[in-house]
Protein backbone atom coordinates (compact mmCIF):
# COMPACT_ATOMS: atom_id res chain seq x y z
CA UNK A 1 0.00 0.00 0.00
CA UNK A 2 2.47 2.46 0.84
CA UNK A 3 3.93 1.47 -2.40
CA UNK A 4 1.28 2.64 -4.26
CA UNK A 5 0.73 5.71 -2.35
CA UNK A 6 3.87 6.54 -3.23
CA UNK A 7 3.38 5.76 -7.09
CA UNK A 8 0.01 7.66 -7.42
CA UNK A 9 -0.06 10.18 -4.54
CA UNK A 10 -1.23 12.99 -6.72
CA UNK A 11 -4.16 10.96 -8.00
CA UNK A 12 -5.31 10.10 -4.55
CA UNK A 13 -4.84 13.23 -3.10
CA UNK A 14 -7.07 14.99 -5.97
CA UNK A 15 -9.67 12.36 -5.25
CA UNK A 16 -9.35 13.21 -1.23
CA UNK A 17 -10.00 17.10 -3.06
CA UNK A 18 -12.73 16.10 -4.57
CA UNK A 19 -14.75 14.29 -2.39
CA UNK A 20 -14.12 17.73 0.28
CA UNK A 21 -15.39 19.59 -2.24
CA UNK A 22 -18.60 17.27 -2.59
CA UNK A 23 -18.77 16.94 1.08
CA UNK A 24 -18.56 20.56 1.64
CA UNK A 25 -21.60 21.20 -0.99
CA UNK A 26 -23.36 18.51 0.24
CA UNK A 27 -24.55 19.82 4.02
CA UNK A 28 -26.27 23.15 1.88
CA UNK A 29 -26.90 21.24 -1.30
CA UNK A 30 -30.97 21.49 -1.13
CA UNK A 31 -32.47 18.13 -3.01
CA UNK A 32 -33.36 14.86 -2.20
CA UNK A 33 -30.59 11.95 -1.77
CA UNK A 34 -29.48 8.65 -2.71
CA UNK A 35 -32.58 6.38 -1.36
CA UNK A 36 -32.11 4.67 1.56
CA UNK A 37 -32.95 1.26 -0.44
CA UNK A 38 -30.50 1.91 -3.45
CA UNK A 39 -27.92 3.28 -0.43
CA UNK A 40 -27.95 -0.41 0.71
CA UNK A 41 -27.51 -1.44 -2.85
CA UNK A 42 -24.73 0.82 -3.61
CA UNK A 43 -22.93 -0.35 -0.20
CA UNK A 44 -23.50 -4.47 -0.83
CA UNK A 45 -21.85 -3.30 -4.36
CA UNK A 46 -19.03 -1.78 -2.56
CA UNK A 47 -18.47 -4.68 -0.17
CA UNK A 48 -18.78 -7.06 -3.10
CA UNK A 49 -15.94 -5.15 -4.60
CA UNK A 50 -13.79 -4.88 -1.39
CA UNK A 51 -14.28 -8.59 -0.84
CA UNK A 52 -12.93 -9.00 -4.71
CA UNK A 53 -10.55 -6.73 -3.86
CA UNK A 54 -9.13 -8.39 -0.57
CA UNK A 55 -9.79 -12.23 -1.81
CA UNK A 56 -7.31 -11.12 -4.84
CA UNK A 57 -10.17 -12.54 -7.52
CA UNK A 58 -9.66 -10.25 -10.03
CA UNK A 59 -6.53 -11.29 -12.39
CA UNK A 60 -4.05 -8.58 -13.61
CA UNK A 61 -4.55 -5.49 -14.88
CA UNK A 62 -8.35 -5.70 -13.77
CA UNK A 63 -7.66 -6.29 -10.24
CA UNK A 64 -5.12 -3.44 -10.13
CA UNK A 65 -7.90 -1.21 -11.48
CA UNK A 66 -10.23 -2.63 -9.05
CA UNK A 67 -7.86 -1.86 -6.11
CA UNK A 68 -6.86 1.47 -7.53
CA UNK A 69 -10.75 2.42 -7.72
CA UNK A 70 -11.36 1.51 -4.51
CA UNK A 71 -8.69 3.03 -2.55
CA UNK A 72 -9.49 5.91 -5.00
CA UNK A 73 -12.96 5.82 -3.65
CA UNK A 74 -12.26 5.11 -0.31
CA UNK A 75 -10.14 8.22 -0.19
CA UNK A 76 -13.25 10.28 -1.98
CA UNK A 77 -15.31 9.29 0.69
CA UNK A 78 -13.18 10.01 3.54
CA UNK A 79 -12.57 13.24 1.92
CA UNK A 80 -16.58 14.13 1.73
CA UNK A 81 -16.49 12.96 5.30
CA UNK A 82 -14.77 16.07 6.30
CA UNK A 83 -15.52 18.40 3.80
CA UNK A 84 -19.29 17.88 5.55
CA UNK A 85 -18.32 17.84 8.78
CA UNK A 86 -16.33 20.94 8.69
CA UNK A 87 -18.84 22.47 6.44
CA UNK A 88 -21.61 21.65 9.31
CA UNK A 89 -19.14 23.28 11.87
CA UNK A 90 -18.36 26.42 10.02
CA UNK A 91 -22.64 26.62 9.17
CA UNK A 92 -23.38 26.07 12.70
CA UNK A 93 -20.93 28.56 14.07
CA UNK A 94 -21.80 31.27 11.95
CA UNK A 95 -25.68 30.64 12.82
CA UNK A 96 -25.63 30.74 16.71
CA UNK A 97 -28.36 32.36 17.63
CA UNK A 98 -30.77 30.30 15.26
CA UNK B 1 -23.00 10.97 12.88
CA UNK B 2 -26.72 11.05 12.12
CA UNK B 3 -25.91 13.80 9.53
CA UNK B 4 -22.85 12.41 8.18
CA UNK B 5 -25.32 9.67 7.08
CA UNK B 6 -27.75 12.24 5.86
CA UNK B 7 -25.31 14.16 4.00
CA UNK B 8 -23.91 11.12 2.33
CA UNK B 9 -27.02 10.94 0.47
CA UNK B 10 -25.83 13.78 -1.40
CA UNK B 11 -22.02 12.54 -2.05
CA UNK B 12 -22.94 10.83 -5.21
CA UNK B 13 -22.51 13.54 -8.02
CA UNK B 14 -18.51 13.53 -6.78
CA UNK B 15 -18.42 9.63 -8.37
CA UNK B 16 -18.90 10.87 -11.99
CA UNK B 17 -15.49 13.05 -11.57
CA UNK B 18 -13.89 10.50 -9.62
CA UNK B 19 -15.16 7.98 -12.21
CA UNK B 20 -12.74 9.79 -15.20
CA UNK B 21 -10.15 10.12 -12.51
CA UNK B 22 -9.97 6.86 -11.95
CA UNK B 23 -10.11 6.01 -15.63
CA UNK B 24 -7.50 8.57 -16.56
CA UNK B 25 -4.96 7.29 -13.34
CA UNK B 26 -5.78 3.54 -14.74
CA UNK B 27 -4.30 4.81 -17.88
CA UNK B 28 -1.48 6.58 -17.52
CA UNK B 29 -0.01 4.48 -14.58
CA UNK B 30 -0.56 0.95 -15.28
CA UNK B 31 2.50 0.53 -17.68
CA UNK B 32 5.05 2.49 -15.43
CA UNK B 33 3.69 0.53 -13.17
CA UNK B 34 4.40 -2.78 -14.59
CA UNK B 35 7.40 -1.72 -15.81
CA UNK B 36 8.80 -0.50 -12.40
CA UNK B 37 7.38 -3.95 -10.79
CA UNK B 38 9.38 -5.82 -13.42
CA UNK B 39 12.57 -3.99 -12.64
CA UNK B 40 11.96 -4.48 -8.93
CA UNK B 41 11.61 -8.07 -9.44
CA UNK B 42 14.58 -8.51 -11.61
CA UNK B 43 16.42 -7.19 -9.04
CA UNK B 44 14.76 -9.18 -6.13
CA UNK B 45 16.23 -11.98 -8.32
CA UNK B 46 19.82 -11.13 -8.40
CA UNK B 47 21.16 -13.56 -6.00
CA UNK B 48 18.92 -16.29 -6.84
CA UNK B 49 20.29 -18.60 -9.31
CA UNK B 50 17.49 -19.39 -12.10
CA UNK B 51 17.40 -20.36 -15.95
CA UNK B 52 15.66 -18.88 -18.41
CA UNK B 53 14.19 -17.12 -16.14
CA UNK B 54 11.23 -14.86 -17.73
CA UNK B 55 9.30 -11.67 -15.75
CA UNK B 56 5.52 -10.26 -16.96
CA UNK B 57 3.74 -7.99 -15.14
CA UNK B 58 -0.32 -7.64 -15.65
CA UNK B 59 -0.77 -4.89 -13.29
CA UNK B 60 0.31 -5.59 -10.04
CA UNK B 61 0.33 -9.62 -10.56
CA UNK B 62 4.02 -11.05 -11.60
CA UNK B 63 4.24 -14.17 -13.28
CA UNK B 64 7.27 -15.57 -13.05
CA UNK B 65 8.78 -18.69 -15.31
CA UNK B 66 12.25 -19.99 -14.86
CA UNK B 67 14.22 -23.18 -14.48
CA UNK B 68 15.21 -23.43 -11.04
CA UNK B 69 18.37 -26.23 -9.58
CA UNK B 70 16.82 -26.84 -6.66
CA UNK B 71 13.61 -27.17 -4.78
CA UNK B 72 14.38 -24.81 -2.22
CA UNK B 73 15.88 -22.04 -4.93
CA UNK B 74 12.64 -22.57 -6.77
CA UNK B 75 10.61 -21.17 -3.47
CA UNK B 76 12.98 -19.00 -2.45
CA UNK B 77 12.74 -17.00 -5.95
CA UNK B 78 9.28 -17.29 -6.03
CA UNK B 79 9.53 -15.59 -2.16
CA UNK B 80 11.71 -12.85 -3.27
CA UNK B 81 9.23 -12.21 -5.93
CA UNK B 82 6.03 -11.81 -3.68
CA UNK B 83 8.39 -9.50 -1.25
CA UNK B 84 8.39 -7.49 -3.49
CA UNK B 85 6.55 -3.80 -2.18
CA UNK B 86 3.63 -3.64 -4.42
CA UNK B 87 3.63 -6.75 -5.95
CA UNK B 88 -0.32 -8.14 -4.94
CA UNK B 89 0.25 -12.42 -6.58
CA UNK B 90 2.79 -14.27 -8.05
CA UNK B 91 1.89 -17.00 -10.83
CA UNK B 92 4.49 -19.30 -10.09
CA UNK B 93 5.74 -21.29 -13.39
CA UNK B 94 9.14 -22.16 -12.55
CA UNK B 95 10.39 -25.50 -12.72
CA UNK B 96 12.77 -27.71 -12.05
CA UNK B 97 15.75 -28.29 -14.23
CA UNK B 98 15.71 -32.22 -14.82
CA UNK B 99 17.95 -34.08 -13.05
CA UNK B 100 20.58 -36.20 -15.37
CA UNK B 101 21.27 -39.61 -14.64
CA UNK B 102 24.16 -40.63 -15.03
CA UNK B 103 25.23 -37.16 -15.61
CA UNK B 104 27.27 -37.19 -18.10
CA UNK B 105 29.29 -34.31 -19.28
CA UNK B 106 31.90 -34.35 -21.75
CA UNK B 107 35.18 -32.61 -23.90
CA UNK B 108 36.00 -33.55 -27.56
CA UNK B 109 38.45 -32.20 -29.14
CA UNK B 110 39.23 -31.96 -32.99
CA UNK B 111 41.50 -30.70 -35.58
CA UNK B 112 39.52 -27.27 -35.56
CA UNK B 113 37.72 -26.66 -32.22
CA UNK B 114 36.40 -28.25 -28.82
CA UNK B 115 33.17 -29.16 -27.87
CA UNK B 116 31.93 -28.99 -24.84
CA UNK B 117 28.69 -30.85 -24.26
CA UNK B 118 26.68 -32.92 -21.87
CA UNK B 119 25.44 -31.80 -18.40
CA UNK B 120 26.59 -29.11 -16.32
CA UNK B 121 24.54 -28.08 -12.86
CA UNK B 122 24.43 -24.20 -12.68
CA UNK B 123 24.86 -21.35 -15.49
CA UNK B 124 27.99 -20.11 -13.51
CA UNK B 125 29.59 -24.02 -13.81
CA UNK B 126 28.79 -23.67 -17.59
CA UNK B 127 30.62 -20.31 -17.88
CA UNK B 128 33.36 -20.88 -15.82
CA UNK B 129 33.98 -23.83 -17.91
CA UNK B 130 33.65 -21.83 -20.82
CA UNK B 131 35.72 -19.54 -19.85
CA UNK B 132 38.87 -22.23 -18.70
CA UNK B 133 38.49 -23.92 -22.13
CA UNK B 134 38.87 -20.43 -24.48
CA UNK B 135 41.87 -19.97 -21.65
CA UNK B 136 43.73 -23.03 -21.84
CA UNK B 137 43.19 -23.73 -25.43
CA UNK B 138 44.47 -20.02 -27.01
CA UNK B 139 42.74 -19.96 -30.12
CA UNK B 140 40.70 -23.08 -30.49
CA UNK B 141 36.93 -22.07 -31.07
CA UNK B 142 35.48 -23.68 -28.53
CA UNK B 143 31.54 -24.81 -28.90
CA UNK B 144 29.64 -24.94 -26.07
CA UNK B 145 26.64 -27.62 -26.19
CA UNK B 146 26.29 -27.90 -22.42
CA UNK B 147 23.10 -27.89 -21.06
CA UNK B 148 21.73 -27.63 -17.55
CA UNK B 149 20.59 -30.45 -15.42
CA UNK B 150 20.52 -31.37 -11.72
CA UNK B 151 22.48 -34.43 -10.57
CA UNK B 152 26.00 -32.86 -10.86
CA UNK B 153 28.51 -35.29 -8.79
CA UNK B 154 29.98 -33.22 -5.60
CA UNK B 155 33.32 -31.34 -6.51
CA UNK B 156 32.20 -32.01 -10.26
CA UNK B 157 33.39 -28.22 -11.31
CA UNK B 158 36.90 -29.02 -10.15
CA UNK B 159 36.87 -32.77 -12.05
CA UNK B 160 35.45 -30.95 -14.99
CA UNK B 161 38.10 -28.26 -14.83
CA UNK B 162 41.18 -30.62 -13.97
CA UNK B 163 39.37 -32.36 -17.39
CA UNK B 164 39.66 -29.36 -19.23
CA UNK B 165 43.07 -28.73 -19.14
CA UNK B 166 43.94 -32.31 -20.09
CA UNK B 167 42.24 -31.26 -23.60
CA UNK B 168 44.56 -28.86 -24.44
CA UNK B 169 47.76 -32.04 -23.97
CA UNK B 170 45.58 -33.39 -26.88
CA UNK B 171 45.34 -33.57 -30.88
CA UNK B 172 42.29 -34.99 -30.42
CA UNK B 173 40.17 -37.31 -28.83
CA UNK B 174 37.45 -36.97 -26.07
CA UNK B 175 36.89 -37.03 -22.18
CA UNK B 176 33.96 -37.87 -21.00
CA UNK B 177 32.85 -37.76 -17.31
CA UNK B 178 29.75 -39.86 -16.39
CA UNK B 179 29.49 -39.47 -12.94
CA UNK B 180 32.35 -39.79 -10.89
CA UNK B 181 33.81 -42.38 -13.28
CA UNK B 182 36.46 -40.53 -16.33
CA UNK B 183 36.65 -41.88 -19.74
CA UNK B 184 39.73 -40.44 -21.99
CA UNK B 185 40.73 -41.20 -25.82
CA UNK B 186 42.36 -40.07 -28.41
CA UNK B 187 45.88 -38.63 -28.88
CA UNK B 188 48.25 -36.55 -27.02
CA UNK B 189 49.42 -33.38 -28.82
CA UNK B 190 53.24 -33.94 -27.80
CA UNK B 191 55.39 -36.96 -26.65
CA UNK B 192 55.21 -37.19 -23.24
CA UNK B 193 51.30 -35.93 -23.06
CA UNK B 194 50.23 -39.23 -22.39
CA UNK B 195 52.38 -39.61 -19.04
CA UNK B 196 51.41 -36.18 -18.19
CA UNK B 197 47.54 -36.66 -19.00
CA UNK B 198 47.91 -39.73 -16.81
CA UNK B 199 50.23 -37.81 -13.95
CA UNK B 200 47.51 -35.10 -13.59
CA UNK B 201 44.25 -37.95 -13.23
CA UNK B 202 46.23 -38.60 -9.92
CA UNK B 203 44.92 -35.06 -8.47
CA UNK B 204 40.68 -35.52 -9.27
CA UNK B 205 39.06 -34.92 -6.50
CA UNK B 206 38.58 -37.31 -4.05
CA UNK B 207 35.63 -39.77 -5.18
CA UNK B 208 36.06 -39.70 -8.76
CA UNK B 209 38.24 -42.54 -10.99
CA UNK B 210 39.44 -43.29 -14.13
CA UNK B 211 37.60 -46.03 -15.74
CA UNK B 212 39.37 -46.14 -19.34
CA UNK B 213 42.33 -44.19 -20.27
CA UNK B 214 42.60 -44.37 -24.09
CA UNK B 215 44.86 -42.12 -24.45
CA UNK B 216 47.72 -42.99 -27.55
CA UNK B 217 50.95 -41.43 -27.78
CA UNK B 218 52.11 -39.52 -31.06
CA UNK B 219 54.27 -41.40 -33.25
CA UNK B 220 57.83 -41.62 -31.73
CA UNK B 221 59.82 -40.20 -34.69
CA UNK B 222 63.72 -39.95 -35.11
CA UNK B 223 65.63 -39.30 -38.59
CA UNK B 224 68.45 -38.53 -39.91
CA UNK B 225 69.15 -37.11 -43.54
CA UNK B 226 72.52 -37.30 -44.94
CA UNK B 227 73.29 -34.45 -47.49
CA UNK B 228 76.14 -35.24 -50.15
CA UNK B 229 76.45 -31.81 -51.12
CA UNK B 230 76.59 -29.99 -48.11
CA UNK B 231 78.43 -33.11 -46.40
CA UNK B 232 76.26 -32.96 -43.51
CA UNK B 233 74.33 -35.21 -41.27
CA UNK B 234 70.89 -33.56 -40.01
CA UNK B 235 69.86 -35.44 -36.74
CA UNK B 236 66.41 -34.34 -36.17
CA UNK B 237 63.64 -35.95 -33.98
CA UNK B 238 63.36 -37.42 -30.37
CA UNK B 239 65.47 -39.43 -28.41
CA UNK B 240 64.83 -40.70 -25.01
CA UNK B 241 67.08 -39.26 -22.73
CA UNK B 242 70.36 -37.45 -22.53
CA UNK B 243 72.88 -40.41 -22.11
CA UNK B 244 70.83 -41.77 -25.43
CA UNK B 245 71.50 -38.47 -26.80
CA UNK B 246 75.19 -38.58 -26.35
CA UNK B 247 75.25 -41.68 -27.39
CA UNK B 248 73.65 -40.97 -30.36
CA UNK B 249 75.55 -38.35 -31.41
CA UNK B 250 78.95 -39.78 -30.67
CA UNK B 251 78.23 -42.86 -32.85
CA UNK B 252 77.00 -40.82 -35.65
CA UNK B 253 80.16 -39.09 -35.35
CA UNK B 254 82.34 -42.55 -35.61
CA UNK B 255 79.98 -43.59 -38.56
CA UNK B 256 80.25 -40.56 -40.44
CA UNK B 257 83.67 -39.24 -40.75
CA UNK B 258 82.96 -36.62 -43.59
CA UNK B 259 79.96 -35.62 -42.92
CA UNK B 260 79.77 -32.84 -40.23
CA UNK B 261 76.92 -34.03 -37.72
CA UNK B 262 74.03 -31.46 -37.27
CA UNK B 263 71.96 -32.39 -33.80
CA UNK B 264 68.65 -30.89 -33.93
CA UNK B 265 67.67 -33.78 -31.43
CA UNK B 266 65.06 -33.05 -28.76
CA UNK B 267 64.90 -35.38 -25.19
CA UNK B 268 61.54 -37.01 -25.12
CA UNK B 269 59.77 -39.52 -23.02
CA UNK B 270 57.99 -42.43 -24.65
CA UNK B 271 60.61 -44.22 -26.73
CA UNK B 272 60.02 -47.38 -27.83
CA UNK B 273 61.73 -49.79 -25.65
CA UNK B 274 65.17 -51.17 -27.50
CA UNK B 275 65.53 -47.52 -29.50
CA UNK B 276 69.22 -47.08 -28.83
CA UNK B 277 69.72 -50.69 -30.14
CA UNK B 278 67.99 -50.29 -33.23
CA UNK B 279 68.67 -46.70 -34.17
CA UNK B 280 73.08 -47.24 -34.13
CA UNK B 281 72.77 -50.07 -36.31
CA UNK B 282 70.54 -48.03 -38.36
CA UNK B 283 72.81 -44.72 -38.72
CA UNK B 284 75.54 -47.16 -39.43
CA UNK B 285 73.38 -48.56 -42.32
CA UNK B 286 72.95 -45.11 -43.34
CA UNK B 287 76.69 -44.27 -43.40
CA UNK B 288 77.38 -46.77 -46.03
CA UNK B 289 74.86 -45.01 -48.22
CA UNK B 290 76.49 -41.94 -50.98
CA UNK B 291 73.07 -40.10 -49.89
CA UNK B 292 69.86 -41.05 -47.71
CA UNK B 293 67.24 -40.37 -45.26
CA UNK B 294 66.30 -43.00 -41.89
CA UNK B 295 63.22 -42.55 -40.53
CA UNK B 296 62.52 -44.17 -37.53
CA UNK B 297 58.81 -44.03 -36.20
CA UNK B 298 58.53 -45.97 -32.91
CA UNK B 299 59.41 -49.48 -34.12
CA UNK B 300 59.44 -48.96 -37.68
CA UNK B 301 62.37 -48.13 -39.48
CA UNK B 302 62.90 -47.03 -43.17
CA UNK B 303 65.97 -46.35 -44.63
CA UNK B 304 66.00 -44.85 -48.16
CA UNK B 305 68.80 -43.66 -50.33
CA UNK B 306 71.65 -45.01 -52.40
CA UNK B 307 73.77 -47.95 -51.86
CA UNK B 308 77.60 -47.06 -53.41
CA UNK B 309 77.67 -50.62 -54.94
CA UNK B 310 75.44 -53.37 -55.89
CA UNK B 311 76.50 -55.70 -52.91
CA UNK B 312 76.76 -53.05 -50.31
CA UNK B 313 72.62 -52.31 -51.21
CA UNK B 314 72.78 -56.56 -50.47
CA UNK B 315 74.15 -56.81 -47.31
CA UNK B 316 72.02 -53.41 -46.07
CA UNK B 317 68.35 -54.87 -46.91
CA UNK B 318 69.57 -58.54 -45.62
CA UNK B 319 71.73 -57.42 -42.79
CA UNK B 320 69.95 -54.75 -40.66
CA UNK B 321 66.84 -55.89 -39.52
CA UNK B 322 68.71 -58.75 -37.78
CA UNK B 323 70.43 -56.13 -35.80
CA UNK B 324 67.24 -55.55 -34.67
CA UNK B 325 65.80 -55.60 -31.22
CA UNK B 326 62.49 -58.21 -31.27
CA UNK B 327 59.51 -56.88 -32.20
CA UNK B 328 61.27 -53.64 -34.50
CA UNK B 329 60.70 -53.55 -38.34
CA UNK B 330 62.88 -52.45 -41.41
CA UNK B 331 61.79 -51.32 -44.49
CA UNK B 332 64.74 -50.81 -46.56
CA UNK B 333 63.95 -48.86 -49.79
CA UNK B 334 67.58 -48.72 -51.38
CA UNK B 335 68.93 -48.38 -54.66
CA UNK B 336 72.43 -48.40 -56.13
CA UNK B 337 74.63 -45.49 -57.31
CA UNK B 338 75.33 -45.30 -60.52
CA UNK B 339 78.98 -46.29 -60.76
CA UNK B 340 81.53 -43.50 -61.00
CA UNK B 341 84.24 -42.85 -63.69
CA UNK B 342 87.09 -44.94 -64.04
CA UNK B 343 90.46 -43.54 -63.23
CA UNK B 344 94.08 -44.34 -63.59
CA UNK B 345 95.86 -45.99 -60.61
CA UNK B 346 97.76 -42.16 -59.76
CA UNK B 347 94.59 -40.87 -59.00
CA UNK B 348 93.03 -43.72 -57.01
CA UNK B 349 96.23 -43.86 -54.93
CA UNK B 350 95.34 -40.12 -54.02
CA UNK B 351 91.50 -41.02 -53.12
CA UNK B 352 92.54 -44.00 -51.08
CA UNK B 353 95.55 -41.66 -49.46
CA UNK B 354 92.64 -38.81 -48.64
CA UNK B 355 90.09 -41.12 -47.46
CA UNK B 356 92.25 -42.86 -45.19
CA UNK B 357 93.66 -39.14 -44.11
CA UNK B 358 90.39 -38.30 -42.87
CA UNK B 359 89.54 -41.85 -41.52
CA UNK B 360 91.11 -44.86 -40.45
CA UNK B 361 89.80 -48.45 -40.15
CA UNK B 362 89.03 -49.22 -37.15
CA UNK B 363 89.58 -52.79 -35.35
CA UNK B 364 88.91 -54.58 -31.87
CA UNK B 365 91.86 -53.73 -29.30
CA UNK B 366 94.28 -56.39 -29.74
CA UNK B 367 92.46 -58.33 -32.19
CA UNK B 368 91.79 -58.30 -35.94
CA UNK B 369 88.28 -57.98 -35.94
CA UNK B 370 86.79 -54.74 -38.47
CA UNK B 371 84.78 -52.43 -35.91
CA UNK B 372 80.82 -51.69 -37.44
CA UNK B 373 81.81 -48.03 -37.42
CA UNK B 374 84.58 -48.89 -39.99
CA UNK B 375 81.81 -49.81 -42.77
CA UNK B 376 81.10 -46.65 -43.96
CA UNK B 377 84.54 -46.08 -44.78
CA UNK B 378 85.29 -48.82 -46.16
CA UNK B 379 82.74 -48.78 -48.05
CA UNK B 380 84.04 -45.36 -49.71
CA UNK B 381 87.01 -47.90 -50.42
CA UNK B 382 85.84 -50.62 -52.07
CA UNK B 383 83.86 -47.77 -54.50
CA UNK B 384 87.23 -46.46 -54.89
CA UNK B 385 88.82 -49.54 -55.41
CA UNK B 386 86.25 -50.18 -58.16
CA UNK B 387 87.05 -47.19 -60.35
CA UNK B 388 90.41 -48.18 -60.76
CA UNK B 389 90.17 -51.98 -61.77
CA UNK B 390 93.43 -53.24 -63.75
CA UNK B 391 95.21 -51.06 -60.75
CA UNK B 392 96.61 -54.17 -57.56
CA UNK B 393 96.51 -52.91 -54.32
CA UNK B 394 99.12 -53.60 -50.95
CA UNK B 395 96.82 -53.27 -47.94
CA UNK B 396 99.34 -52.94 -45.57
CA UNK B 397 99.02 -53.44 -41.96
CA UNK B 398 100.77 -51.14 -39.37
CA UNK B 399 101.19 -51.07 -35.37
CA UNK B 400 102.12 -49.03 -32.66
CA UNK B 401 105.35 -50.08 -31.12
CA UNK B 402 103.57 -51.66 -27.76
CA UNK B 403 104.13 -54.95 -27.11
CA UNK B 404 106.23 -57.65 -28.24
CA UNK B 405 107.29 -56.79 -31.97
CA UNK B 406 106.44 -60.33 -33.08
CA UNK B 407 103.15 -59.92 -31.87
CA UNK B 408 102.60 -56.83 -33.39
CA UNK B 409 104.01 -58.12 -37.07
CA UNK B 410 101.17 -61.16 -36.84
CA UNK B 411 98.45 -58.73 -35.89
CA UNK B 412 99.92 -56.05 -38.37
CA UNK B 413 99.24 -58.71 -40.62
CA UNK B 414 95.89 -60.12 -39.64
CA UNK B 415 94.82 -56.80 -39.70
CA UNK B 416 95.58 -56.59 -43.40
CA UNK B 417 93.97 -59.83 -44.34
CA UNK B 418 90.85 -59.20 -42.60
CA UNK B 419 90.63 -56.06 -44.75
CA UNK B 420 91.91 -57.92 -47.80
CA UNK B 421 88.93 -60.33 -46.87
CA UNK B 422 86.34 -58.17 -46.47
CA UNK B 423 87.27 -56.64 -49.96
CA UNK B 424 86.99 -59.52 -51.41
CA UNK B 425 83.67 -60.48 -49.56
CA UNK B 426 82.01 -57.21 -51.10
CA UNK B 427 82.84 -58.76 -54.94
CA UNK B 428 86.68 -57.72 -55.32
CA UNK B 429 88.89 -60.20 -57.22
CA UNK B 430 91.28 -61.35 -54.65
CA UNK B 431 93.95 -61.50 -57.31
CA UNK B 432 93.93 -57.58 -56.94
CA UNK B 433 94.65 -57.21 -53.33
CA UNK B 434 98.08 -58.49 -51.39
CA UNK B 435 97.87 -58.03 -47.57
CA UNK B 436 101.60 -57.11 -45.95
CA UNK B 437 102.01 -56.74 -42.31
CA UNK B 438 104.73 -54.21 -41.01
CA UNK B 439 104.08 -54.45 -37.47
CA UNK B 440 105.64 -51.00 -36.11
CA UNK B 441 108.67 -50.58 -38.10
CA UNK B 442 107.26 -48.26 -40.31
CA UNK B 443 105.92 -45.57 -37.92
CA UNK B 444 104.36 -42.12 -39.02
CA UNK B 445 104.63 -40.41 -35.95
CA UNK B 446 105.83 -40.61 -32.56
CA UNK B 447 105.12 -43.55 -30.43
CA UNK B 448 106.00 -41.59 -27.11
CA UNK B 449 102.43 -40.67 -27.38
CA UNK B 450 99.04 -41.63 -27.75
CA UNK B 451 98.33 -39.37 -30.35
CA UNK B 452 101.01 -40.76 -32.16
CA UNK B 453 100.78 -44.11 -31.38
CA UNK B 454 96.92 -44.18 -32.59
CA UNK B 455 98.03 -42.72 -36.04
CA UNK B 456 100.50 -45.38 -35.79
CA UNK B 457 98.17 -48.25 -35.60
CA UNK B 458 96.53 -48.09 -39.40
CA UNK B 459 96.23 -49.76 -42.52
CA UNK B 460 97.33 -48.34 -45.54
CA UNK B 461 96.47 -48.86 -49.43
CA UNK B 462 99.02 -48.86 -51.68
CA UNK B 463 98.71 -48.81 -55.16
CA UNK B 464 101.51 -51.53 -56.84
Amino acid sequence: MAYLTTFYWGWLVGSVLLGFAMGWISVVQRGKGVSRKLRWWLSALVAALVAAAFGRVVPGRFGYWLDLGLIMFALYLCGCAVGSWLRDWVVSRSAPSA
Amino acid sequence: MHGLFRWSGKWWPGIIPLVIFWAIAAWTSTEPLEADLAQRSVAALKDTVLDKRRISVAGRDVTLAADAFSADGRQSAVASVEAVPGVRLVNDETRLVPEAKPFVWSAERDVVRVTLSGSSPLPASKGRLMEAARANLGGVEVVDRMNLSRGAPPRFDDAALLLLDQVGKLKDGKITLSDTSVTLSGMARELGGREAIAAALKNLPEGYSVAANDIKAPPYIFQAYKDPVAVTLTLTGNVPDGNAHAALVAAAGRKFFREKVVDNLKESIGAPSGFAAAVVPALGALSRLSTGTLVVTDREVTLSGDALYENAASQIRAGLGKDFPPRWQFKPEISVKPPAAPVDATVCQQLFTELLGKARIRFEPGKADIVADSAGLLDRLIETALRCPTANIEISGHTDSDGDEGANQALSERRAQAVADYLVKAGLPANRFSAVGYGSTQPIAGNDNDQGKAQNRRIDFVVK
